[in-house]
């Protein structure tokens, strides 16, 4: 008998209620029947960097940015989307933090590590000497 | 929208984790850090986690069609409109988190599929109908009020998907929130006949509302080693602590009355005492046999045939399936 | 365009016979949105994939406020409130077209008639930028957005699943078959059409109809969809005269249900 629910949309649909029993071997979807997942990048003002701001599944590039625009893009303004499949992506993370550590000692390739003005001031000093010589 | 009424398993048998890794992994827990898709994991943090965000998406999923019911019928713009966006938000969550699920190696196909099998479970809450326009009112409020206490909770917890996907959920569930207050001022506000709708749904609710925060931590599943991996975050008594003291006050200012004649706040403890829920109802409807659990996943099930065919006119073959980044 | 370039600012600059144009005008716009906005809004928490009921959501809403503002022009130009307009009328005092009517029946329906009706809408809300009367000329350019949207999802969905399987092929020719005489329902003469060409105030439905023809069919045959012949169709008229389909009825029940409990309440 089919339902009749209080939700009349439901009501129309016209479905069975499933037998608890062979249900539970109910397999309704295969592998891949919700496609393949992408990767969304938006960018919240024009001129910022694109970042990551969740995945998705689609069945190619075209479909999926016009799924991305509204489950990322309907509460925020966003000015762009970038789309890529997930398995198009390289990504070396978190397991290689060793890697990613940065080695303080490096100071010769930090501003900081350029201060000329003893030696400046050390120069002028001694050019004075010499000239009221 | 989601509560701690999830089950947690007892671990089968205790899995023999290398205790170094083990120890660095708790190391970053205890320092506030949090842990990625790639980053290693023991297996009881991953299966428990798996199983906690796969619940929480099918609740969103789930949670869509009680309120559902009334989307052909909300009176007037202000309220069609609000309502279609708050479900549609609900799909948004389930689409947000069945990603943050995915992150752990389980592919949304499996997932939906335990769910209409009857597998997996939701949030007990959703196998109860909505039997008028005030439910859904009443829903909007104080489910998604419960929902938000676990939320927020939750996104304090350890793995970076779920707490990433919890953050952009949590910002929607307060416009829920609002709107579902709202909606009930209304109509406690309005006519006797709005009042008596509204209390009405108020009494049918308040059962399931008192069950969403799980069983009593008394009597549920040890959870020390999930608390400490900060999975769970938040104990259910709590919970349901923090509900009562929050919207007990709210609801009597609108002079409504709550259907439990216990119903107090101690002013000594500060301690909210009330009749202690039926935990058999809890058992019967979590396993299958509430009043719309048939329905729920018959629906379910429905939806995801009669799109079958267009899901499988778009699927290229030569694709394979990657676990989402994030 | 400055605002005295307008040649109408206001309804009160019009003649009698020129505001009954507009107003015919503004409710079959206002209730074509209202039914179809309701029609897909069923499809909320239903849909084929995640992704997309919550595209096909969002696109409901827009339909639906786009309701919302055209009947808050009529409430300007002396008609009742939109939540009256909207939720209180008989059955013969709406004027959509019964393209709108017809319940969501599968995705391919529901998919072709979005794209059928939403190719007209866009053409008419384009049209309607160069108004004399200035707020159709605002409210054309305020929804000009969200129709951009509209069309791109429709178009893109049409052309995939019109060249992907054979079911899906045969499927998307059938409902397109089904609703060709639906849709020219949508251009249904009026009796104020040239009235309102004279004026300035809007194309007319024939020239609107010509437009859209040439648009969908275009794309339609590159989808390798077979477009039926104008000549061939009988169109579904009567919709702007008040004469509806038997599923109108019901959808208004089903819609006012609750508000109609008390009218006089506020919900
Ligand atoms: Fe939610
Ligand atoms: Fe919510
Ligand atoms: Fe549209």
């Amino acid at each position: 008998m089919p339902i009749k629910s209080i939700d009349p949309r439901i009501t129309r649909a016209n479905i069975e209620i499933q037998n608890k029993e062979t249900s539970k071997e109910n397999k309704v979807l295969e592998k891949l029947d919700h496609w393949q997942t992408y990767e969304v990048f938006a960018q919240n003002k024009r001129g910022e960097h694109y970042s990551h701001v969740g995945s998705l599944h689609a069945p190619n590039p075209e479909m999926a940015w016009i799924l991305a625009k509204e489950q990322f893009g309907r509460r925020n303004k966003i000015t762009g989307i970038w789309i890529t499949k997930t398995s198009d992506i390289f990504s070396v993370t978190e397991n290689e933090e060793e890697m990613f550590e940065l080695n303080s000692e490096k100071i010769y390739r930090e501003a900081g590590g350029y201060k000329v003005m003893d030696r400046i001031n050390k120069f002028k000093k001694e050019n004075k000497k010499i000239s009221e010589k | 929208m989601y509560g701690g009424g999830n089950i947690f398993e007892k671990p089968e048998n205790e899995i023999q984790e290398d205790p170094v890794k083990l120890a660095e992994f708790e190391a970053r827990i205890l320092a506030g850090e949090k842990i990625e898709p790639t980053d290693w994991m023991p297996k009881e943090y991953r299966k428990q986690l798996i199983r906690m965000i796969e619940q929480h998406a099918h609740s969103e999923i789930i949670g869509a069609l009680p309120e559902g019911t009334w989307i052909t019928r909300a009176p007037g713009f202000r309220r069609k409109l609000a309502l279609m966006a708050k479900v549609q938000d609900e799909v948004g969550h389930a689409q947000l988190l069945y990603s943050a699920a995915e992150t752990l190696g389980k592919p949304r196909e499996e997932m939906i599929n335990d769910l209409i099998s009857g597998k997996s479970k939701y949030s007990n809450v959703f196998n109860y109908p909505a039997v008028t326009w005030a439910d859904t009112a009443v829903i909007a409020w104080l489910i998604d009020a419960g929902a938000i206490i676990n939320q927020v909770a939750n996104s304090k917890g350890s793995y970076g998907p779920y707490c990433r996907a919890l953050e952009r959920i949590c910002q929607e569930e307060s416009f829920h929130l609002k709107y579902g207050h709202d909606n009930v001022v209304f109509l406690a506000t309005g006519t006797p006949k709005q009042r008596q709708m509204v209390q009405e749904a108020l009494n049918r609710w308040w059962p399931p509302i008192m069950h969403f925060f799980g069983p009593s931590d008394k009597i549920s599943v040890h959870t020390e080693t999930l608390m400490r991996w900060k999975v769970k975050m938040a104990s259910n008594d709590d919970m349901r602590q923090k509900f009562l003291d929050m919207y007990v006050p709210k609801i009597w200012d609108l002079g409504l009355t709550i259907p439990d004649p216990k119903l107090r706040k101690n002013e000594e403890t500060g301690v909210w005492e009330y009749t202690e829920p039926d935990w058999n109802e809890f058992k019967r409807v979590i396993n299958g046999d509430g009043p719309c659990n048939a329905e729920r996943l018959a629906v379910r099930k429905m939806a995801e045939e009669k799109g079958k065919w267009v899901r499988e006119a778009l699927l290229n073959r030569n694709e394979m399936y990657s676990v989402p980044l994030s | 365009m400055n605002v005295n370039e307008y040649k109408y600012n206001s309804h009160t600059e019009m003649s009698d016979e020129l505001t009954s144009g507009v107003k015919d005008l503004l409710f079959k716009m206002a209730d074509d949105e209202l039914i179809l906005g309701h029609r897909n809004s069923e499809w909320t928490g239903l849909g084929p994939i995640l992704e997309e009921d919550i595209a096909f959501s969002s696109m409901a809403q827009d339909k639906l406020g786009q309701a919302q503002a055209i009947y808050n022009l009529l409430n300007q130009m002396g008609e009742q409130d939109a939540d009256t307009l909207a939720f209180t009328r008989n059955e013969n005092e709406y004027k959509c077209c019964h393209f709108v009517e017809y319940p969501i029946g599968e995705y391919d329906f529901s998919l072709m008639r979005h794209f059928l009706f939403d190719a007209a809408e866009a053409l008419r809300y384009n049209s309607l930028l160069n108004s004399s009367y200035k707020p159709l000329s605002d409210l054309a350019k305020k929804f000009r957005g969200e129709l951009r949207y509209h069309t791109l999802h429709s178009e893109v969905w049409i052309e995939q699943l019109s060249r992907a399987t054979e079911e899906s092929k045969a499927r998307m020719q059938s409902a397109l078959n089904e609703c060709m005489p639906l849709a020219l329902g949508i251009f249904e003469p009026s009796k104020y059409d040239d009235l309102l060409l004279q004026e300035g105030v809007f194309t007319g439905e024939e020239n609107l109809k010509s437009g859209w023809y040439e648009h969908i069919q275009n794309i339609l045959t590159n989808s390798g969809l077979k477009v039926p012949d104008l000549s061939s169709i009988t169109p579904s008229f009567g919709g702007r005269n008040g004469y509806h389909t038997e599923y109108l009825k019901p959808l208004l029940d089903e819609m006012c249900e609750v508000y109609k409990i008390d009218p006089e309440a506020e919900w």
